[in-house]
Formats: C-alpha cells, sequence, structure tokens
C-alpha cells in the first residue's frame, strides 16, 4: 500500500485546478490546439485594428488584384480586401459556431445524464427517437432548416443544435452509464437522494473532462457544417465575411488570383485542425479517448 | 441468438417508422401555407386552390401520412413538383450515380484506412503513428469542399488527368460517368478515411494491451500470429460500427462535393429539390437517406454478432 | 546442484513525469529445479514484476536498471528475439491471475493450447488438468466456462509445450475457496509429475504455507527475508514478517487479534452481547429475483442491537444481494424484513428519512466507493447535512472531523482527495460516511476483502471498537471464514440463496454440522505448513428440506441445518 503524499494542497478547489493544469501542460498537443484557437479568438476579436479596409464595401476599380503591399492577399471580384474578409471572417465562423456547440453540448449533457441514470423505457424510447434523428443527413436537415425559416444566425444554431444533440448524448451517456455503478452513486441513492442531486454532486464532475472533450471536438464538426453550408450558399448571406462563402465566390477566379481562395481555407483549416489537436491531447492527457471514439 | 435477430430487426423497423414519422411532420411543420409558399406570394388563387388539391392538403395529416408511407412502400413516392416527373424514378436514377461514387469511395477508404489505423496503432507513439495521426488529423480539419477544390487544382487543372466538372445529366451511361467518379470519390475517402483511421488506431492499441494479448506473447508467438490471429478479431468489431456510420454519412456528405463537380447525384438533386422547394421529393430523399442508415447499423450489428463468440454463442449452456 | 532460475541483485524502475521511479531494488533469489518459491508480499511490493522478468516481461515503461536473470543458463534480458520467444513457453510458461482476461475470447480453446507449442495433443493437456470431456471442451470458447475451468485450461496451455520452470501469478486470487483448493491441489500434482520448478507469487500466506517449499518476502521492492518455508513461518526472523504473519486471522482465533509492533499476537475476546439486546433487524423468508432468475430463497435472521451475525458463502451465495437489498438498492420480490422504525421491504427512496439514515452500508471496494473528484471531508460532510444530524455548515464540519478521529484517522486528512489516501484510510473513510447518519445498523459487504492482511487487521478491530462504543447492530458479509470467526457474535452459512447452517460462531465452528459447511472449512488455507485440515471429512449429499420440515436442531442456541442426506444413502441423516 502507498499513500501519495504529494505536497499537500491547501484546498481541494485548488488541487483540482493544479491537477488539470498540470495534466493539460503535460500534453503539448493540446497546448498547441488552444493557443491555436485562442489566436483565432484575439484575430476576430481585434479584427478592426488589424485591418484598416472596409470587408463589405465593393471597390470595382480594385477588383481581381494579385497579392501586393497594400492588399497581402490581393482583392476579389468586387474589390474588396481579402485578407480583412478572412480577418472579420472569424467573427462569423466562430461566433455562431461557439453558440450553436454550447447548446449542443449543454443539452446533450443533460439529456444524456439523465438517461443514463434513469434508464428503463425511458432510455429506451430516448435512444430510438435520437436514432431516428441521426437516420437523416445532418446537411439535409439543416438546408430544409434553413430554406424554412431563413438564414439568420439564431436559426443556424437552433438547427445545428437539433442535428448534434442525438450524438452528444450518445457520448455523454456512455460516460455516464461508466459513473452510474460506482459505489458512491449507490451510496447517494440509498441515502435517498433525487435523481438532480445526484446528477450534479456525483455523476457531473467526474464526466467534466468527457464534456469538455466533446465541446472541442463537436466545435470542430460545427465549424465545418456551417462552412459547408456557407458554401453551398445556405449559410452566411453575402456580403458577410465569412471563410465558406467566400472559397464559393472566389474557387471561379482561383486561376487568377490564388489566394483569395487559398487565406479563407488555410483560416478555416487552421481553426478547425487547432480545435481538433485540444480535442486530441485534452482526451489523451485525461484518458477519456475510449469513451468518445465510440461515438 | 434469433431472438437477438429478431429484436435488432424489430428495433430497425421501430427506428425507420419514428424516422418516416420525423420527416413527414418536419416538412408538414414548415411554416405558413405550403401552397403558397411553394408557389410565391403572387400566385393566383385558382393555382393554391390546385397544387392544395394536388398535395391533398385538405385531409387530416395523418391520412397524409398512411398515403405517403403506403405509397413509398410500393415505390410510389408521388409526383415532383418541379419536372412532373414520378419521384421515385428520378430519385432512383440520381441515387444510382451517386452509388458509383459511394462504391469507389467506400473500397478506399475503407481499406486504406484499416490498414494505415492498424499500422498507426501497432507502431503506436513512434513515427508511423505519428505520421498516420497527423495526416488523419489534417484530412478530418478540412471541408470536403476544400479538399475537392484542391483536387481539382491538382487533377484538372494543372495536371488535366480528370474532368473538372460534369456535363452529362442525370441519365448517362456509367462509361460516361466513370471518368467524373475518381476524383468525388478520393475527396471523400480523404474525410471518411480519416475517421475510421483514428478509430482503427484507438481499437489496436487497446486489444493490444488486454492480458490475453499480454499471454498470446508470452506464449512464445510470433508478433505476426499474436496480430492476425489475437488481437484483430477483436480489434475489428468496434471498427465495423464507424464503418457503417460513414457510409451512412456519405449520403448527405455526396451534397457538397457533387456540387463542386456539378455531378449528377442524389446530392445535387437534393440541393435542388431544397431551392426549389420540391417537398415530395425532399421527403423521399430524406427517407431513402433514413433506409440506408437503418440498414447500415443493422448490418453492423449482425455482422459484429456473426463474428463475436459472445454473441453467437449465447444461450448456449455452460 | 545449480538452480534453474537465478535472479541476481535485480533492479526495475518505472518511468513516471520524466523521472525513474524504482519499483524493484537489488532483489536476489534462486529456484532449484522441481521447487516451488514463493514471492510474497503486500500490493506494491514489486512480486508480479519480479515474477515477470522470468519470461522477459517488463510492464510498458519499465526498464531494468541493474542485475541479471538467469533461466535454464541463459541470460533472459540479453536475449535476441527468437531465443527469447523460444524461451517463453518451451522453458519458462506462465499462468495470471485472471483466466478470464487472460485467453482469447475470438479463439476457440482448443487452437488457444494447440498453438503454445509442444508435442501433446490438446485433449490429452486437458485430461491432464482434469477437465470431462476434453473433446467437447476444446471446441468451445473462453467465455462458455467458469472461473475454475478457465484457469484450468490457462494451466493447461503453460504445460503444453512441456516447460521447465512454471510462473504462477497468483493463479488462484479470484477463486473460491472451494475451487482454490482444488486449483492448487492440481498444480502441486503437476509439479510433481512433471518435475517443474514454479514460482509463486502472492498475498495469500495460506496459499504459500501450503504450496511452497522456499518462501521470499518482499516489501517495497526489497527483500526482507528468505528461508525454507518451514523455517520462516516457525521462525521468522524480521519484525516485518512477523507481523505479516500475526496479522492474517486464522480459524481457531475465538476473537480478533491484536499484532504488536514486534510482531506479537494476541486474541482479543469478544464483547458479550447482552441477553435482552433488543432486535434491529429482522428478516423472514426474503425471497429476492434478478429477472427470472431467484437470488435468494426464504431467508430468516434476526440482528441485536451490538451483535455482529455474519452471512458466509461463496460468489453467487446471494450474499450481497441479500445487504444491497436491506440497504433499499433492490426489493425482495417475498418475505418481511422490518427495523423497529418502518419497513425495510420498499426501495430506499420510499422509506422515511428517520429510517434510511439508522440503516448504513459500507462497500466492499473502498476505490469506488468515494467520489473521486470531491474531498473525503465533503463525502463524510455531505450526509451530515442531508440527513439533518448537523443543523448548519460549521457543526457539519466540526461533526466531520470529530467522525474522521472516530475512526483512527487524522481530521486533517478532510481536505484531501481519495486517490491521495491508501486503500485502508479510504475504507475508513467509508466507514465514517456511513456513520454520519447516526445509524443502529450497519450492513458491512466485504469490506476487508480488497485490503492486505495487515490492514485488514486494523479495518476489522475498527470495525468491533465501533459496534463496542455505538452499540451497532452489524450485517458482516464475507466469503472468508477466518475472518468471520473473530469478529462475528452469530454465523448463517448461505450456498446459493438458500441457508444451510445458522447458530452461534463458536458452535457453528466447534462443530459444523452441514457438510457444504465442513467443506469450506476443510478448504480453507492456514498461514502454517503443517496445518491438519480444519475439518476432515466431507460427505457427498443431497438436499433433504421439504416443505415445512427444513431444518435439524442442534442445541438450544439456536444452531440448526438445513436438512440433508449423504447422496449413497437412502435414508436422510439429518431426519434422525
Amino acid at each position: 500500500m502507498t499513500t501519495l503524499d504529494t505536497a499537500a494542497p491547501t484546498t481541494v478547489r485548488g488541487a483540482r485546478t493544479a491537477r488539470a493544469w498540470r495534466t493539460l501542460s503535460t500534453s503539448r498537443t493540446a497546448l498547441i490546439g488552444l493557443a491555436i484557437v485562442a489566436v483565432h479568438i484575439v484575430i476576430a476579436l481585434l479584427a478592426p485594428l488589424l485591418t484598416s479596409y472596409d470587408p463589405i464595401a465593393n471597390d470595382a476599380n480594385h477588383a481581381l488584384l494579385g497579392s501586393s503591399w497594400s492588399h497581402w492577399a490581393g482583392t476579389d471580384q468586387y474589390g474588396r480586401d481579402v485578407l480583412a474578409r478572412v480577418l472579420y471572417g472569424g467573427r462569423y465562423a466562430l461566433g455562431v459556431s461557439l453558440a450553436a456547440t454550447l447548446l449542443t453540448v449543454a443539452l446533450g449533457t443533460v439529456i444524456g445524464c439523465a438517461a443514463a441514470l434513469r434508464g428503463g423505457w425511458f432510455d429506451d424510447v430516448l435512444g430510438r427517437i435520437l436514432d431516428a434523428v441521426l437516420s437523416v443527413p445532418s446537411i439535409l436537415a439543416l438546408l430544409v432548416v434553413v430554406t424554412a425559416l431563413g438564414t439568420g444566425p439564431s436559426v443556424i444554431v437552433l438547427a445545428v443544435a437539433i442535428t448534434f444533440v442525438p450524438q452528444v448524448v450518445r457520448v455523454v451517456r456512455g460516460a455516464a452509464l461508466a459513473v452510474v455503478p460506482a459505489d458512491y452513486v449507490t451510496a447517494a441513492r440509498a441515502r435517498g437522494e433525487s435523481t438532480w442531486s445526484i446528477l450534479r454532486r456525483e455523476i457531473l464532475p467526474n464526466i467534466t473532462d468527457v464534456v469538455c472533450v466533446e465541446f472541442a471536438m463537436r466545435a470542430s464538426w460545427v465549424v465545418l457544417l456551417i462552412s459547408s453550408l456557407s458554401f453551398l450558399g445556405f449559410g452566411a448571406d453575402p456580403p458577410t465575411p465569412d471563410w465558406g462563402l467566400m472559397v464559393a465566390e472566389n474557387r471561379t477566379a482561383i486561376t487568377v488570383v490564388p489566394m483569395a481562395s487559398i487565406a479563407p481555407i488555410i483560416a478555416l483549416a487552421t481553426l478547425v485542425v487547432g480545435l481538433n489537436l485540444a480535442a486530441d491531447g485534452l482526451s489523451k492527457a485525461w484518458g477519456v479517448d475510449r469513451i468518445r471514439e465510440g461515438s | 441468438m434469433l431472438s437477438f435477430i429478431t429484436r435488432r430487426i424489430a428495433a430497425a423497423v421501430g427506428t425507420l417508422f419514428l424516422s418516416s414519422v420525423l420527416v413527414f411532420l418536419a416538412v408538414q411543420a414548415l411554416p405558413g401555407d405550403v401552397a403558397t409558399q411553394i408557389l410565391g406570394k403572387d400566385a393566383t388563387p385558382d393555382a393554391v386552390a390546385a397544387l392544395r388539391e394536388k398535395l391533398k392538403l385538405d385531409k387530416p395529416a395523418w391520412e397524409r401520412y398512411a398515403d405517403w408511407v403506403g405509397g413509398a412502400l410500393h415505390g410510389d413516392f408521388g409526383t415532383s413538383l418541379v419536372s412532373g416527373k414520378a419521384v421515385g424514378g428520378e430519385v432512383s436514377t440520381y441515387l444510382g450515380n451517386s452509388a458509383l461514387i459511394a462504391l469507389v469511395t467506400v473500397l478506399f477508404a475503407v481499406t486504406g484506412s484499416i490498414v494505415l489505423g492498424v499500422l498507426a496503432g501497432l507502431y503506436r507513439d513512434r513515427w508511423p503513428d505519428h505520421l498516420i495521426s497527423t495526416v488523419s488529423l489534417v484530412g478530418m480539419s478540412v471541408p470536403e469542399f476544400v479538399v475537392a477544390t484542391v483536387l481539382v487544382l491538382c487533377f484538372s487543372v494543372a495536371l488535366p488527368w480528370f474532368p473538372a466538372v460534369v456535363l452529362y445529366g442525370p441519365d448517362a451511361s456509367v462509361g460516361q460517368l466513370l471518368p467524373a467518379v475518381w476524383l468525388p470519390a478520393l475527396a471523400l475517402a480523404v474525410v471518411m478515411a480519416a475517421y475510421i483511421v483514428r478509430m482503427a488506431r484507438t481499437s489496436v492499441i487497446d486489444v493490444m494491451a488486454t492480458e490475453y494479448v499480454t499471454t498470446a506473447r508470452l506464449k512464445g508467438l510470433s508478433t505476426w500470429r499474436v496480430v492476425t490471429r489475437h488481437a484483430l478479431p477483436s480489434a475489428l468489431l468496434p471498427t465495423l460500427h464507424v464503418i457503417a456510420l460513414n457510409v451512412a454519412w456519405l449520403v448527405g456528405g455526396v451534397a457538397v462535393v457533387e456540387n463542386v463537380f456539378n455531378y449528377p447525384g442524389i446530392g445535387k438533386l437534393m440541393l435542388s429539390s431544397v431551392q426549389n422547394r420540391d417537398l415530395p421529393t425532399i421527403q423521399a430523399i430524406a427517407l431513402i437517406s433514413a433506409v440506408v442508415y437503418v440498414v447500415c447499423n443493422l448490418a453492423a450489428d449482425l455482422a459484429t454478432m456473426a463474428l463475436n463468440p459472445r454473441l453467437r454463442t449465447r444461450g448456449r449452456t455452460r | 546442484m545449480t538452480p534453474i532460475v537465478s535472479v541476481n541483485s535485480l533492479s526495475v524502475a518505472y518511468r513516471s513525469g520524466g523521472r525513474d521511479v524504482p519499483v524493484v531494488h537489488e532483489v536476489s533469489l534462486d529456484v532449484a529445479e522441481g521447487q516451488t518459491h514463493a514471492l510474497v508480499g503486500e500490493s506494491g511490493s514489486g512480486k508480479s514484476t519480479v515474477a515477470a522478468t522470468l519470461l522477459g516481461h517488463l510492464r510498458h515503461g519499465s526498464r531494468i536498471t541493474g542485475g541479471s536473470v538467469q533461466v535454464s543458463g541463459a541470460d533472459v534480458f540479453a536475449l535476441p528475439a527468437r531465443e527469447l520467444r523460444g524461451l517463453r513457453g518451451g522453458t519458462v510458461a506462465m499462468v495470471g491471475q485472471n483466466a478470464g482476461h487472460a485467453l482469447t475470447p475470438s479463439m476457440r480453446i482448443g487452437r488457444q493450447i494447440a498453438e503454445a507449442g509442444g508435442e501433446v495433443p490438446v485433449t490429452e493437456l486437458l485430461a491432464q488438468v482434469r477437465l470431462p470431456n476434453p473433446a467437447d471442451l476444446a471446441r468451445r470458447y473462453p467465455h462458455e466456462l467458469s472461473g475454475g475451468q478457465q484457469q484450468r485450461v490457462a494451466i493447461a496451455m503453460a504445460i503444453a509445450a512441456r516447460p521447465k520452470v512454471l510462473v504462477l501469478d497468483e493463479p488462484t486470487t479470484g477463486l473460491d475457496v472451494i475451487t482454490q483448493r482444488s486449483v492448487l491441489d492440481l498444480i502441486a500434482a503437476l509439479s510433481d509429475e512433471l518435475g517443474l520448478a514454479a514460482v509463486l507469487v502472492s498475498h495469500d500466506l495460506g496459499v504459500v504455507a501450503h504450496m511452497a517449499d522456499e518462501v521470499t518476502v518482499l516489501r517495497s521492492g526489497r527483500v526482507v527475508e528468505s528461508a525454507p518455508t518451514r523455517q520462516l513461518f516457525a521462525q521468522p526472523q524480521d519484525p516485518y514478517t512477523k507481523r505479516l504473519l500475526a496479522s492474517v486471522p486464522r480459524l481457531d482465533d475465538t476473537g480478533l487479534a491484536v499484532v504488536g509492533e514486534a510482531g506479537e499476537r494476541e486474541v482479543r475476546p469478544k464483547a458479550e452481547v447482552p441477553a435482552d439486546a433488543p432486535v434491529a433487524v429482522s428478516a423472514q423468508d426474503v425471497t429476492i429475483d434478478y429477472g427470472s432468475t431467484r437470488a435468494v430463497h426464504g431467508v430468516s435472521f434476526d440482528v441485536r442491537r451490538g451483535e455482529v451475525l455474519a452471512l458466509v458463502g461463496e460468489s453467487g451465495s446471494g450474499k450481497s444481494t441479500l445487504a444491497w437489498t436491506l440497504a433499499g438498492l433492490r426489493t425482495p420480490s417475498g418475505g418481511t424484513m422490518r427495523h423497529e422504525d418502518g419497513d425495510l421491504a420498499r426501495p430506499a427512496q420510499q422509506r422515511p428519512l428517520s429510517l434510511r439514515r439508522r440503516v448504513q452500508l459500507v462497500f466492499q471496494n473502498a476505490d469506488t466507493s468515494l467520489n473521486p473528484r470531491r474531498s473525503v471531508g465533503d463525502a463524510v460532510r455531505h450526509p451530515l447535512r442531508f440527513f439533518g444530524t448537523a443543523a448548519d455548515r460549521p457543526e457539519a464540519a466540526e461533526r466531520a472531523r470529530r467522525l474522521i478521529s472516530d475512526v483512527r484517522l487524522d481530521p486533517a486528512l478532510a481536505d484531501r482527495l481519495p486517490a491521495q489516501l491508501s486503500g485502508g484510510q479510504r475504507q475508513r473513510i467509508g466507514i465514517a460516511r456511513a456513520l454520519a447518519g447516526e445509524p443502529d445498523v450497519l450492513i458491512a459487504d466485504e469490506i476487508t476483502t480488497a485490503l492486505d492482511v495487515s490492514v485488514q487487521a486494523d479495518v476489522l478491530r475498527l470495525l468491533d471498537d465501533l459496534r463496542r462504543e455505538r452499540d451497532l447492530a452489524c450485517l458482516f458479509i464475507s466469503h472468508d471464514l477466518a475472518v468471520v470467526r473473530g469478529i462475528a457474535d452469530r454465523v448463517v452459512v448461505l450456498r446459493h440463496g438458500v441457508v444451510v447452517e445458522e447458530g452461534p460462531t463458536e458452535t457453528v465452528f466447534a462443530d459444523p454440522q452441514h457438510p457444504y459447511t465442513r467443506q469450506l472449512m476443510a478448504a480453507a488455507l492456514e498461514p502454517d505448513p503443517d496445518a491438519l485440515p480444519y475439518v476432515d471429512d466431507t460427505a457427498d449429499w443431497a438436499d433433504a428440506a421439504d416443505g415445512d420440515d427444513i431444518w435439524t436442531d442442534h442445541g438450544a442456541d439456536g444452531h440448526r441445518v438445513r436438512r440433508w442426506r449423504p447422496l449413497d444413502a437412502p435414508v436422510a441423516e439429518g431426519a434422525l
């Protein structure tokens, strides 16, 4: 038997934060991923300070220019500065994706935990319904919702949440199911505690790592889906600066101004790579990769 | 075991039923009067009334649902509001074209990704693993339309090997479509393979750490034998489900790629029918996607059962 | 004679967090041909690591930092890969702890044995490990066998290529006592038959005394003492060995052993339960079903305040099911269970708060019974607030500290997370948490099973002290007869959900009447190489209880036995 008398932390909260940080700092992958995402967020917030060009105003005199000192990434067919549009483009992508992911993961976590804890017919029926939702391709569901309700950001957030919740529920339910048979949950049941209190006190603290990883990974999917939607012309309305939209607009002129297509692609790819690296690194550092891959 | 199969098939049918209700309800829930929606604000009342008649909007919802599902079971999905042709026939033509892409994609993605995933798992934390993991991470992180665009740049513009866009309509022959299949299939395969590689890798690592693999090694068996006889049968089982999910995902995934290449497949039909608010076609595509999803999952479950002795021999006495 | 295995000042380190953590430190041992050498130690002593090096196997991340391992003249860690493969299986073979995990689930048993090499046909090997119907068995998959059969298959696999050395890593730890005994007998017989040398890793001193010729005691990766078995058990030299030996409960202890610093042993007499002690829990004809299978058939018992009632049985006897049902985690399908405060046949959610707090459960596995993300102080404070035994936060904090010191722990530990405590400390916190409701009934479900033997002795003594101090009625669930003998006032022996014998501990142990009880006692292994079996004869028997005529009484003190008859005799012996 071994007693782990490592430098006794003064408080549990302090110990928890310290532990989370320690595992995090051992994972270079997670740090790099989070750093990339952080850079994207900072750029999106500070976009007006980083460029003096207006991302929306047309300027027919300067259409389709190549890279130069005044336009680093050239201009598109309407004469808008590509770099400015890329810098501003993060606002739409990040804003909508983060909101949608937050909503999806929050809903999924509550439903998933409830399913794991209640079990029985509730779990069965829920499983069937979620399967039915999953069986319709998410892009088709999104297309239908968007054509019916318009392309406003709030509609997209809601639509993404509906199509992705079932997958989050599955993952969280799996993670919670691993916690439910633990004796400390049984002890709480024997005390006769309420379902909600067991969820909050015993189960949620033990699946926060899974939920965090799920958040990072789901965010990367959402970014991809929303950009695909924009690419197809069902997402951001022109002239909103958005990466998917930019690729669609500038693709035809790709041989003339390659940077106009490549710059948004790079922005999009680095953001998703960052999110995926963070998800990967965190799941490895916290040892939750097994539960996650089951999705 | 037989009861397991029956229960699993019953569950699949139940899911399909729920999906059909869901699809039907979702289309019903579109706001406003459907007929006005379709025809636009300045349609004549006569035209609206005629369309309502055609869509049977005067009947109660459950009756319309029963009509629709009843027809669908016989292959009758109604008539397209745009082309006026039978939806069933139209969808199946487009679906057939997409199946060509799907077949090539699945062949590439599944074989390639399993080989790579198993390699990465076996060489865990060494350079083959790092290389394969990094490439699959990038594959996961780039949207299909980007991969497709890059492929066009490389293999149609720089090296004119494959056509950048398809110039044929939906009724093109296989021979006409064949040259145009490779680039879309490759774009889809890259994305799809990325997921399967990761799944196969984790599952191989898990199994290699089990006690029975250690026991097999300590029996003095060669690495090849340990991997092929003891590890892989268990390691590849969970991968089956991911493959099934990905095949089902293809139905939606083709939408973007077919649009890039102007390929006359189900994804293109999906997009145009959404743009034209061709409700019967949308419903038909959604229902067929659900069938593909359910069948793929069912197949994966049954295959898992057939390959897993624990499930196969259930019910036999000790 | 040169030894066949020789480990020379072997050191192994595990790489963790960028530095080497030594797990084995300069361990040396020799095993002569045909001898059995036991490695004994508590968890973390490095005994399994040493054993695995005989096959040239190290855990992922470990490496040799000094010394060498020689088997049959070859330096194991200097062998090229090809020769190492030949050594594994051919010269040294291993039988692991859990055969259920050691057999590949997707392969038929016959093929797994066959690929281990050797000339001997599979069916012959299966017959050699005394398995019935070898030809049929060879075509089965591992999950279709019982735990004991799986372990026999693992042994058949190990001896397939006729190795010279067998490494046995806790070969019977997961097995029930009767199965354990038969597997150990098989191993001993095979070693003789094939002239095998064996290295036996075990934490169980009874197993070691029974099997080994020589013993090496390890502690924290170092050799404490090494001696021939008889000498070690008769005259242990090192104080640690003495304490270890003294901590093992014996079948003939009439109370709990109190072990001193130098290993001296004193048996503390049991507390008298007053004749007029009130009955705290009364169960009558309880039946419990799991779906269509019946786990418990008509069990009745009373537990009085201040009394320890032991439920004894092997896995599958229904003893834990009974405990969980009393705690309100399952609903019985028949019979009554009453507490003076209310009906215990109802699930926890439907019991009044006053009843829930008075019946408390302590779990088997202290590792999973505490929420890893909450401090142990919180684990004790929360039920105090929940049951209303503490009025406000400051009082709860104060009471929690007192409870933690009541279970003989430093209250300063309250701020730690469970992972920062040892197994024994965690189990004490589990007890403190149960005490927070101020219960009068404590259900202890195998609470010492997962603990090392010296820690087990401490926790048992704590439980005994607490029931004296707090006048607790204690339901003690255990599979270990020696532990039960030391702590329980009365015993109920369960088999397949049926009570076969019950009575005061002293009477039952002095004169066990049911053949199953006798079989359990005969199979128990004492930490003494010369110990005779606790009981000698065990009869083949069949159940003879029918209708209302179930019990045979033996004396007025409540000792009674379920009716049975010897299998070859037509008349029920118990009916006489």
